[in-house]
């Protein structure tokens, strides 16, 4: 009940937002904030009574929905679910406040708009039936495409269609590959879309969804779906330009939480349900052995020197994003106890990072509205507070060690280094990379003598560090103390070790 | 005990600087800053000293758990041993005399009470390196003390060249932070284990493997970890962003530029020694050699005085890894200590000579800003060399005759002076050089080995060169006329927060710390199998390593080396033989040393001094060579030219790459199916397509960059359907 309260009581904002007057705009965004604060104590909530040395799922409902293809409204948490359900009520109220002066049309209608795409996320990490999950995944889409659209900057019907029909196709792709596991999952009247029955099923020797052949195609059907999401070269173009015309509480968003529906998909479904298509494309031998590890790779890499080459503050942000996932990848084709820890960890942690920097953004184009790095200049001297947040950000974003980004970046490559010696060698390139876009951004922006234009631009208001000053606290908490967040989910990374090693 | 005071002198400097830190979300700051980080430094200087007796033969590790996996555990811990100890006097004592040096020399500054903070949080992060158990929280300390370095060197920010020099640190460090990073991840995959000490931990594991031979990876996994040591410690040819460094305050460049950060490469390579192999203590030894010479050549023709130290020590760097590589432990860390003295009190002291011509200016370090750029080149003019600008008040072309003007300091710095150089017996260089000459002269002999004897001329020449420029530095600020009368007539003795700190490291210069090493109880170098591998004993039957020899035992330094030498030299186990004195490699070592610090000073002095040998004429002769050492070997015009420019070239490549190829087709393959689509609505009308399915089609429909507007009204209809949606959702829940 707990959980069912936590994913609806949003939209339930949304209806009483719709019934408020047009004009009353600070009434508005006060229940919209009301409305994102009480899921975010109920995670809380969630986080405290969690129990932690369960493997299971917790909090579990399980009632029957559309008994015609027996499909339940089934929702639980276990250990990823919880830490994401976190972070996503937890920057629920961050985007709130920050959208809080900077919205100029259509409040209600955005903070409406907004409300929705909460559900539809805290109801994504809840779903333990892979139709639930499919509903609450594309509920999530039209909010965005209409978030980027009408409230994004010059390009955005170009930007939001992008980002529409890309997340459209590679869901059209998992649509299929869910029909197909549904219609193998028994004879008719016994199939079910029930995720842990499924992950039972497959598991079980002879049965139609234990086949290596239909593992490794319901595999793919899924994978470019979420791929899509994470974004997995080559499948990432949609990204820079979602945000770049994104505003900002929404660029946080999209960084911090959507990202991550790609990643926990493929932990959720792919690993979980299809081992033996997992460890067809990560066992590290034979042409598609390595091809998982590859990727995640690539997306380090590549990613990186796209930042590298990025003047767009913006941008920058959004390519070191496509970098920072790859870790994810990485971690999770090791498919170790250290590597899909740090997998996590780095989901968790890059939901923190990346929102604190597009927040950064945020506060410098409100002041200068621009956002091009060469255009600045020795502003350390005018904001030492906004210059300090921003350097602790960028350390931990290239991975300082003592900041929280660190520990899932080192514990992905030494997972992955077990498995795949030499493409983690080659993906440690990114952490130097990464370090010289940072280092540079911080040089071109804040360093040297004042840009003479910006004399008179104001230090970061107590409003904007409300937003930043938590993130930078579980960074730097997080850094410190792991186990805080490990802890959550230990147990789940120890079973779906198992699950994998089982095969 | 231990944990209390370990506990104690790691969290006294985060303290002050967490408070720094807070205040500053308030937008304020403590008004002492100043005092709050010295005193937190002084606390940890007292428990620093209180743990010297603590510290217990064979301790063992005091660890927490820090992340548990499931499987896999990875935990934080302290261990405390005799170099442990030693380590936490040199940074503690160092940083709380940088501290008080501080409050004078920085003085006015108007970013004053942020230098402290930074101060106090480089301590604790280097404090924490040295206490840690484990490779990972070496590592946490390591990138850490790197970020104290970058935020430091950078201080004065507004100065384009402090800028670049921050970042070039911070890069160029995290180059070799990344093969280190490698080679931890080699040695987590064979050990399942980041912890070096006690039971399981990486020493003990290793100590086995390494009698079961199999030491090719090892060898790679203890080279690349000595890769972090290469950056930290400036070691070639990661070597280039120390000088740069030079662009922080000076009293930065003392404390962490040259006392205790850059020597934490040496430390990170003298606790990996267990199980650095044959191969990979030679690849050391030879990185270390050829810094030494490098350096010092460089050191030679420049004119920045903070850069000749700084290029001084680089050179002595290599040397301490000259020692580690060539198994002389002890020798590299004792040389580590000694040179953390006098080498804080060369820039301090030079610091001193800039802070004197800073009153003619009569404000701040607002001209240190401005000094940037000025050319005072003239007799290079034509030569542009990266980094080679001067600002006036650190050209020694602009000082001497300073001795009289600034007794202490010239005092002070001259004892620093005879130190480094190797002058003979009551200075502590002279012990520490001399140790780490001789333990490569024994190796040398013991194993008959060239490699060695090629290392011993390197150390040797680097020795004769290193008292020759610093020399050279001592004639050129404080001896002759003063070059520049004006500059000269306002400079003046520093204040008495400055000179104290001066007089208590030229007192440190003297060989009173030297007694830590010399017990031979108290530090014992740990095990290297490979120093008493039988494949070594063949060629050294009649080995002197190990005879009695000549004794000096003046403050009984010789029986410490003694000790050492004859634990490897005997092939057995150490301590047995340490009082029963040494072989001739000692006295050859000795007697060369003191040959070529004389004549390196001989040398100077008729250059700089007496002016007999005109420095300008033999660089004329050797054209070639004086440009090759001018433009430093040209290390900067290699990295610039190829390194960054391929690197930025191919950022652009790629971004161009993903801007028109991934993106070109992406964009393709959307006018396509809109195309495609545009026929589809075509035939069928789209009016009969209502609501959200019109909606996706439009969308698609203006995928090519035809502008229309999304009518917020739109919106309103759209969230409405959800709803409707939502509720004939839940009536169906209801129905089946």
């Amino acid at each position: 009940m707990l959980l069912s309260l936590m994913i609806f009581i949003p939209l339930l904002g949304m209806i009483a937002v719709l019934l408020l007057p047009r004009e009353s705009e600070e009434l508005v965004k006060r229940v919209t904030l009301l409305f994102t604060l009480i899921p975010l104590a109920l995670a809380v909530a969630l986080f405290i009574s969690y129990d932690r040395s369960a493997a299971g799922t917790q909090y579990v409902v399980n009632i029957p929905w559309i008994q015609a293809f027996n499909i339940q409204y089934h929702i639980g948490i276990d250990g990823l679910s919880v830490t994401l359900l976190l972070l996503t009520a937890l920057l629920g109220p961050i985007c709130v406040i920050a959208s809080w002066r900077n919205i100029e049309k259509g409040i209600k209608a955005y903070m409406a708009l907004f409300l929705l795409l909460e559900t539809g996320m805290l109801g994504f990490f809840a779903a333990l039936d892979l139709f639930l999950f499919y509903v609450f995944f594309e509920l999530t889409l039209l909010p965005m495409y209409f978030l980027i659209g009408v409230w994004g900057g010059p390009r955005r019907e170009y930007a939001a269609i992008k980002f529409f029909l890309y997340t459209l196709f590679g869901s059209v792709l998992m649509l299929v590959a869910m029909i197909a596991v549904y219609l193998n999952s028994g004879a008719p009247g016994a199939r079910t879309f029930d995720i842990p029955t499924l992950i039972t099923l497959a598991a079980t020797e002879g049965h139609a969804l234990n086949n290596l052949n239909f593992q490794i195609w319901a595999f793919l059907g899924f994978f470019i779906g979420f791929a899509v999401k994470v974004p997995i070269f080559p499948f990432h173009t949609w990204l820079p330009d979602a945000h770049v015309e994104a505003p900002t509480a929404i660029s946080v968003i999209l960084a911090g939480i959507l990202l991550k529906m790609g990643t926990y998909g493929l932990v959720r479904v792919n690993m979980a349900m299809f081992p033996q298509g997992m460890d067809f494309f990560c066992n590290g031998t034979g042409t598609w052995g390595n091809s998982l590890a590859l990727l995640g790779f690539i997306n380090i890499v590549y990613g990186s020197f796209c930042a590298l080459a990025q003047t767009d503050f913006k941008k920058l942000v959004a390519y070191s994003s496509i970098g920072h996932m790859g870790f994810v990848i990485l971690g999770l084709a090791a498919r170790n106890t250290e590597g899909i820890t740090g997998a996590i960890l780095q989901m968790f942690n890059h939901g923190v990072i990346s929102g604190m920097l597009f927040l950064l953004v945020g506060v410098l184009y409100d002041r200068a509205h621009h956002r091009e790095i060469n255009g600045f200049g020795g502003l350390g001297a005018k904001m030492p507070v906004y210059t300090g947040i921003t350097t602790l950000a960028f350390m931990a974003s290239l991975g300082l060690p003592g900041l929280s980004g660190f520990v899932g970046e080192a514990l992905s490559l030494l997972g992955a280094y077990d498995k795949f010696k030499m493409l983690t060698i080659l993906s440690t390139i990114g952490i130097v990379v990464g370090a010289a876009y940072f280092l540079w951004t911080l040089q071109r922006v804040f360093l040297g003598t004042l840009n003479p234009k910006y004399e008179a631009l104001p230090e970061i208001n107590g409003r904007e560090i409300l937003t930043l000053a938590p993130l930078g606290i579980l960074t730097i908490v997080l850094g410190i103390w792991p186990n805080f967040a490990i802890d959550m989910f230990r147990e789940s990374v120890t079973n779906l070790v198992n699950v994998l090693q089982a095969i | 005990m231990v944990v209390l005071l370990i506990s104690l002198i790691l969290l006294c400097p985060l303290a002050a600087f967490a408070i720094f830190g807070l205040l500053g979300l308030a937008k304020r700051s403590f008004p002492r800053q100043d005092y709050l980080s010295t005193a937190a430094m002084l606390i940890a200087l007292v428990c620093s000293l209180l743990l010297l007796q603590e510290v217990v033969p064979d301790p063992e590790p005091h660890t927490v758990q820090w992340l548990s996996l499931g499987s896999v555990t990875f935990s934080m811990g302290f261990y405390l041993d005799s170099v442990t100890a030693i380590m936490l006097i040199v940074v503690t004592l160092v940083s709380s005399l940088v501290h008080i040096f501080s409050m004078g020399y920085m003085h006015g500054d108007p970013r004053y009470p942020r230098f402290f903070a930074f101060l106090s949080l480089f301590s604790f992060s280097m404090l924490f390196l040295v206490v840690s158990d484990n490779l990972l929280g070496i590592y946490i300390g390591w990138e850490l003390v790197g970020l104290c370095s970058y935020l430091l060197i950078g201080f004065w920010f507004e100065k384009d060249s402090a800028a670049d020099a921050c970042k070039k640190a911070f890069l160029t460090t995290r180059v070799g932070d990344v093969g280190m990073f490698i080679g931890m991840m080699m040695l987590f995959t064979k050990f399942d284990t980041l912890s070096l000490y006690g039971e399981g931990g990486i020493f003990a594991q290793a100590a086995v493997q390494l009698n079961t031979g199999d030491m090719i990876w090892l060898s790679i996994a203890g080279v690349l970890i000595f890769c972090g040591a290469v950056g930290k410690s400036a070691q070639v040819p990661l070597h280039t962003w120390l000088p740069d460094a030079m662009e922080g305050p000076t009293p930065v460049s003392a404390l962490i530029h040259a006392a205790t950060m850059v020597a934490a490469g040496v430390y990170l390579t003298a606790r990996m020694f267990p199980i650095l192999t044959e191969t990979s203590s030679l690849v050391i030894a030879y990185i270390g050699g050829i810094t030494a010479i490098i350096a010092a050549t460089i050191a030679i023709v420049r004119f920045d005085i903070k850069r000749v130290l700084a290029y001084s020590t680089v050179s002595q760097l290599g040397y301490m890894m000259l020692g580690i590589g060539v198994g002389s432990y002890v020798a590299g860390l004792f040389h580590l200590t000694t040179h953390a003295f006098f080498k804080a009190l060369l820039f301090l002291g030079s610091g001193s000579v800039i802070h004197a011509f800073h009153a003619m200016h009569g404000h701040g370090h607002d001209d240190e800003h401005d000094a940037h750029g000025h050319d005072h080149d003239e007799d290079h003019g034509s030569e542009h060399v990266l980094g080679s600008e001067i600002p006036p008040d650190q050209d020694m072309r602009n000082m001497g005759g300073l001795r009289h003007k600034m007794p202490i300091t010239f005092i002070t710095m001259l004892i620093a002076t005879l130190s480094i150089s190797g002058v003979p017996f009551i200075f502590s260089g002279f012990w520490s050089k001399d140790a780490i000459l001789a333990g490569v002269l024994g190796r040398a002999m013991e194993w008959n080995s060239v490699h060695h004897y090629l290392l011993f001329g390197m150390a040797l020449f680097a020795a004769g060169i290193t008292a020759f420029y610093m020399f050279r530095l001592i004639f050129m600020t404080f001896f002759g006329e003063p070059r520049n009368q004006e500059m000269h007539d306002m400079a003046h003795e520093s204040p008495k927060s400055m000179t104290v700190p001066l007089l208590v490291l030229a007192v440190l210069s003297f060989p009173v710390v030297n007694t830590l090493w010399f017990n031979a109880d108290y530090v014992k170098p740990p095990e290297q199998p490979h120093l008493h591998a039988p494949a070594h004993a063949h060629v050294s039957p009649d080995s002197k390593v190990g005879e009695a020899g000549l004794t000096f035992s003046l403050f009984g330094i010789s029986e410490a080396v003694a000790a050492e030498e004859g634990a490897d030299g005997t092939h057995g186990a150490h301590g047995d033989d340490a009082h029963h004195g040494h072989g001739p490699a000692h006295t050859i070592a000795m007697v060369l040393s003191i040959i070529v610090a004389g004549l390196g000073i001989l040398l100077s002095w008729l250059f700089y001094h007496r002016r007999t040998l005109s420095a300008e004429s033999v660089a004329t002769t050797f054209r070639p060579l004086y440009t090759l050492f001018w433009h430093k070997y040209y290390f900067d015009e290699f990295y610039n030219g190829v390194l960054v420019a391929v690197t930025v070239w191919k950022s652009r490549l790629f971004a161009q790459f993903d801007g028109t190829i991934v993106d070109g087709i992406v964009n393709g393959v959307g006018t396509v199916t809109r195309d495609i689509l545009a026929v589809f609505v075509g035939v069928f009308d789209n009016r009969i397509v209502d609501g959200l399915v019109n909606r996706v089609a439009e969308v698609t429909w203006s995928i090519g960059g035809r502008v229309r507007q999304i009518q917020t009204g739109a919106i309103q209809t759209y969230l409405f359907v959800v709803l409707a949606g939502i509720v004939l959702l839940i009536l169906i829940f209801r129905a089946l």
